[in-house]
């Protein structure tokens, strides 16, 4: 049996890394989503949905031609950095931002949308700035779409295939992923590496989604 | 004229909506504005606290400029329709967050909580509050960020007689205890005539004033002491807050409208007990017949009352003062 750690810290380190940032992104995006009534919103909100619909190797196949070194952004990156941005594990993190974006985005405008502009007008006029009021009122009564986006961004990258196969191909401990290992496995009849890593990997979705499940449903409960 | 007012200009155009409204509206007492459903009373307000970004022109406080600024800078206490009470937040915490936010003392956080009764209720969760409570704890809320004019968008809808009863003494309670000067939206005749001192109208997305003249009467001080005076009209009982002395007459203005309860309505409310002489439904009103210095008046009742059988006058705005 090849070695397990390397890839599943690795796998741990990217959807760790990409739900950070993520959240950081979506939350505005979220937000305004919720709430414009600019008439571009349709085109965003499709945008933002796009890689629910798109094979994973279509998404990969662009962000491939945006990363090689030929293009603006790829040849910056290996001027500042010495390293391409493709089949690196920050092209790895990069793609896994845009391919995970709906999972995020998705239950955070949901949540943000159910607040309502009456809590943020009473918060308005008790003196609270709108940031303020975002933080204090917004984001707490939304804490149920946060958990979720978060939880649901973190497996979703978890487990990734397609969009890393294209990105970051399969350089063990850098963008040898789980499951880019198990296809690797499967390649070699390595049945057993397959059996722990496919099972660790089914087990730990079915955690977390009954986990948010659970949550979600604690939260209709106290909130009924 | 008082010398403070609010001044304002302002014009709203929405599609299949607009609203032209111009006033001076002295910072005193209850101003009322009605009109029927859909005139623009909520938006008028709104539009007066900055929460209507679309509005044009101008609106002063005083000598205060507050054309443009946002919600937070004009210290407007608003008390929303449907009260607003942020649900991830127990009730103490409700009331402390526009305290904390505008510097609100201790002390003065205090005496909002015990002159509005919330301290049996300030562990509760908002969602636990019964209508009447919830609209209370907002109008606490808003108290208790010292604001400078109080905001009351239809505080009694959806109540039913017996718990606007129990809210009414509170609104007119904070009016008197924190001296605010208050906009009071309604399209209730019975509220109009139960609070207002003075009423502007929106008909037609426009606003003007409509005078209202309080009925008054004479009666003489029968007994006085602990900040309370004793009146006796008609042989029975009055005791108003003031300090005066027996034998001495003081004119009384019953408000501009009471209640009748069949419970005291709490220390503080001006009350009296009186035996009604029938009640019956007037459309939706529930009124009782009473008699009061002689004249049979006929008055909102909380409730049902058997003939003869005695219950409290509640009036919120009732006043007296030295005759001479």
């Amino acid at each position: 049996m090849s070695d397990l750690v390397t890839p599943v810290w690795l796998s741990l380190q990217l959807a760790g890394v990409t739900t950070l940032i993520l959240l950081v992104i979506a939350m505005p995006l979220a937000w305004w989503l919720a709430r414009t009534e600019n008439r571009f919103r349709p085109l965003i909100e499709a945008l933002t949905a796009l890689p629910l619909v798109l094979p994973p190797t279509v998404l990969g196949f662009y962000l491939l031609l945006l990363f090689s070194p030929d293009s603006a952004l790829g040849g910056a990156f290996l001027r500042v950095t010495g390293d391409t941005l493709a089949f690196s594990f920050t092209g790895l993190v990069l793609a896994s931002i845009l391919y995970s974006m709906p999972f995020a985005v998705q239950p955070l405008q949901t949540a943000f949308h159910a607040v309502g502009q009456g809590a943020m007008e009473a918060a308005a006029t008790l003196g609270a700035s709108r940031f303020d009021a975002f933080r204090s009122v917004a984001l707490p009564l939304a804490r149920r779409g946060l958990l979720t986006a978060g939880v649901l961004t973190f497996a979703h990258t978890l487990g990734e295939f397609g969009v890393v196969l294209m990105v970051g191909g399969s350089i063990p401990g850098k963008t040898r992923v789980i499951s880019i290992e198990i296809y690797s496995a499967v390649e070699t009849l390595d049945y057993q590496t397959a059996h722990v890593l496919s099972g660790g990997l089914l087990v730990f979705s079915f955690v977390v989604l009954t986990v948010v499940y659970m949550l979600n449903h604690r939260g209709v409960r106290l909130a009924g | 004229m008082p010398a403070e007012a609010l001044s304002f200009d302002l014009a709203l155009d929405l599609p299949g909506f607009a609203l032209r409204a111009a006033a001076e509206i002295p910072l005193q007492g209850i101003t009322v504005i009605s009109g029927v459903s859909g005139s623009g009373k909520t938006t008028l307000l709104r539009a007066l606290a900055g929460l209507e970004p679309k509005s044009c022109g101008w609106v002063r406080f005083g000598g205060e400029d507050w054309t443009g600024k946002p919600p937070q800078a004009r210290q407007v206490g608003f008390v929303f329709q449907d009260a607003r009470l942020f649900r991830h937040l127990s009730v103490e915490r409700n009331l402390r967050y526009g305290a904390a936010r505008r510097g609100t003392p201790e002390p003065v956080l205090q005496e909002v909580i015990e002159a509005l009764d919330l301290v049996p209720l300030l562990a509760r969760r908002t969602m636990a509050l019964s209508g009447g409570e919830a609209r209370r704890v907002a109008l606490g809320r808003a108290l208790a960020c010292q604001p400078r004019i109080l905001f009351l968008d239809e505080p009694m809808v959806g109540l039913d007689p017996a718990r606007r009863a129990e809210v009414l003494p509170y609104i007119t309670r904070a009016v008197d205890q924190f001296g605010l000067s208050v906009l009071y939206v309604s399209h209730s005749q019975f509220e109009m005539a139960l609070l207002a001192d003075r009423v502007y109208l929106i008909a037609e997305g426009r606003l003007g004033p409509l005078q209202l003249g309080p009925p008054r009467f004479s009666a003489p001080v029968i007994g006085a002491g602990d900040g309370m005076v004793r009146f006796e009209i008609d042989g029975h009982d009055f005791c108003l807050p003031g300090n005066g002395a027996p034998g001495e007459k003081w004119e009384i203005r019953p408000g501009h409208g009471c209640i009748l309860s069949a419970e005291h309505p709490g220390r503080n409310s001006a009350a009296a007990v009186l035996p009604v002489i029938c009640t019956g439904f007037d459309r939706e009103r529930l009124l009782a017949r009473i008699e009061v210095a002689g004249q049979v008046l006929e008055i909102e009742a909380a409730e049902p009352f058997p003939e003869r059988q005695q219950a409290w006058l509640i009036c919120p705005r009732l006043r007296a003062r030295k005759r001479g």
